[in-house]
């Protein structure tokens, strides 16, 4: 199966798409929603199902491919590469989540709120239920 | 050589097209209308297999720039050439190579889809029925309703239909998407894509949607002032532009000590101004200050800084 689902963008963002597919694998690798052997979707299939150019898709695989997170196999799909086999560790995880916090806690010192509300905030926020709405 | 690489691989993601490649280059385009000067000495340039969107504000000439590359536009100065050629002594078969969808639509509102299409074809070697047929299906266009009954988006949908009925290898858009709905949107996006990937089409188009321009558009170029000041990969433009905020005095001090530079500029109440500078090659991030606000920006950040 191809997880072509699991990938989603966001427009709008100052994160370019590429970069924004390239974290995305490192967290699904990370949480282990891809494990080593698994099948990512062609540039083809991921470009058509984004609505994204292509050249953006290949971007990111290019990266990852670079970073050993990825595999390419001749005239194959690429697959997770075999040392990320199991989900890291904790604080290989949470290092991926620092760069998007980082961006939260300057908006918040704009906003000029005091880190107890931001944490507040973002307790609230990860006890929501997940929304399942597109 | 028209082949899109993947640079990381050099994977090849379609096969090249025989014949010229479809490059666009402008040198010193001169346009204006009685003593309004539309485009002022503009020089652009199109590589082939490049998406580009073209930013601007309205009223900025991009319907007239778009016109003019195209060789439907009178000019004061400047020289176009398409593949190679001059636009003006363009031959048939590179011709039959343009797709067009322009803002207005010039569809024969008296005719039926089938019967524009059909008349259409006569014009062209090259024609995709198979394409046609399925776009029209998916797309709910009635082949046999008179265009002038069409809603808006029914006609600006055909219009596509029409530019990529021959499978051209340079596309001209100009604000295609504007009557059409998100949904419709993500359908043109897709075929858009498809065309990219299939063809390697050389695509140049122009909307305010920014979203959109976000997804297919890998270059962008911004128009202001009769001329293009800015055009980059829009990755490389997100990733290396900062928007600096704070005192006339201290954001120029901050600029100049990291050597970075000001493409775009806005001036705020109180001496505070606020502007655009991109960060030198292989650049390290300015070192915060309390004085001095860095953030990163957006594509709707870098259109406003960059147009006016």
């Amino acid at each position: 199966m191809t997880p072509l689902d699991l990938f989603t963008i966001a427009t709008g963002s100052s994160e370019p798409i590429y970069r924004q597919l390239v974290e995305q694998v490192r967290r699904f690798i990370a949480g282990g929603q891809l494990r080593a052997g698994d099948e990512v979707p062609s540039v083809r299939e991921l470009a058509q199902s984004l609505a994204v150019n292509p050249m953006t898709v290949s971007k990111a695989f290019g990266l990852l491919e670079a970073e050993g997170l990825l595999e390419r196999r001749r005239g194959l799909a690429m697959v997770v590469a075999q040392q990320h086999r199991r989900a890291q560790p904790a604080a290989d995880r949470i290092g991926l989540l620092r760069p998007t916090l980082e961006r939260a806690a300057i908006e918040a010192q704009q906003l000029e709120l005091s880190p107890a509300q931001a944490l507040a905030l973002f307790k609230t926020i990860l006890h929501e239920p997940k929304d399942d709405t597109p | 050589m028209s082949a899109l690489m993947n640079t990381h691989t050099g994977m090849t993601l379609h096969a090249p097209q025989p014949g010229p490649a479809a490059s666009v280059t402008a040198r010193g385009l001169h346009v204006g209308y009685g003593k309004q000067t539309v485009l002022d000495g503009l020089d652009w340039s199109l590589r082939p297999g490049q998406v580009v969107g073209l930013l601007g504000r309205n009223g900025s000439g991009k319907t007239t720039l778009l016109e003019s590359l195209l060789g439907l536009r009178d000019t004061a100065a400047g020289t176009v050439h398409l593949f190679d050629q001059p636009v003006a002594t363009l031959d048939d078969a590179l011709r039959a190579r343009i797709g067009y969808v322009p803002q207005q639509s010039d569809l024969f509102d008296w005719l039926t889809p089938a019967q524009m299409l059909g008349y259409f074809k006569s014009f062209y070697s090259r024609w995709n029925d198979a394409k046609v047929d399925g776009l029209l299906s998916k797309w709910g266009i009635d082949r046999d309703k008179l265009i002038a009954k069409l809603s808006g988006g029914q006609q600006q949908r055909l219009a596509i239909v029409r530019a990529l009925a021959h499978e051209p290898d340079l596309l001209v858009l100009d604000e295609p998407v504007a009557s059409l709905d998100p949904a419709g949107r993500r359908d043109f996006l897709r075929e858009l894509v498809d065309q990219v990937l299939n063809r390697g089409t050389t695509v140049v188009f122009s909307t305010h949607i920014l979203s959109d321009l976000e997804r297919v558009a890998f270059n962008v170029a911004f128009l202001d002032g009769g001329r293009i000041t800015v055009q980059a990969p829009l990755d490389e433009l997100l990733e290396t532009t900062r928007r600096v905020s704070g005192t006339v005095a201290e954001v120029q001090a901050l600029v100049l000590a990291n050597r970075m530079t000001v493409i775009g500029r806005i001036a705020l109440d109180a001496g505070r101004q606020q502007v655009l500078a991109r960060l030198t090659a292989g650049g390290a991030e300015p070192p915060r200050t309390a004085a001095v606000l860095v953030e990163p920006v957006t594509l709707e950040d870098l259109f406003m800084g960059l147009t006016r």
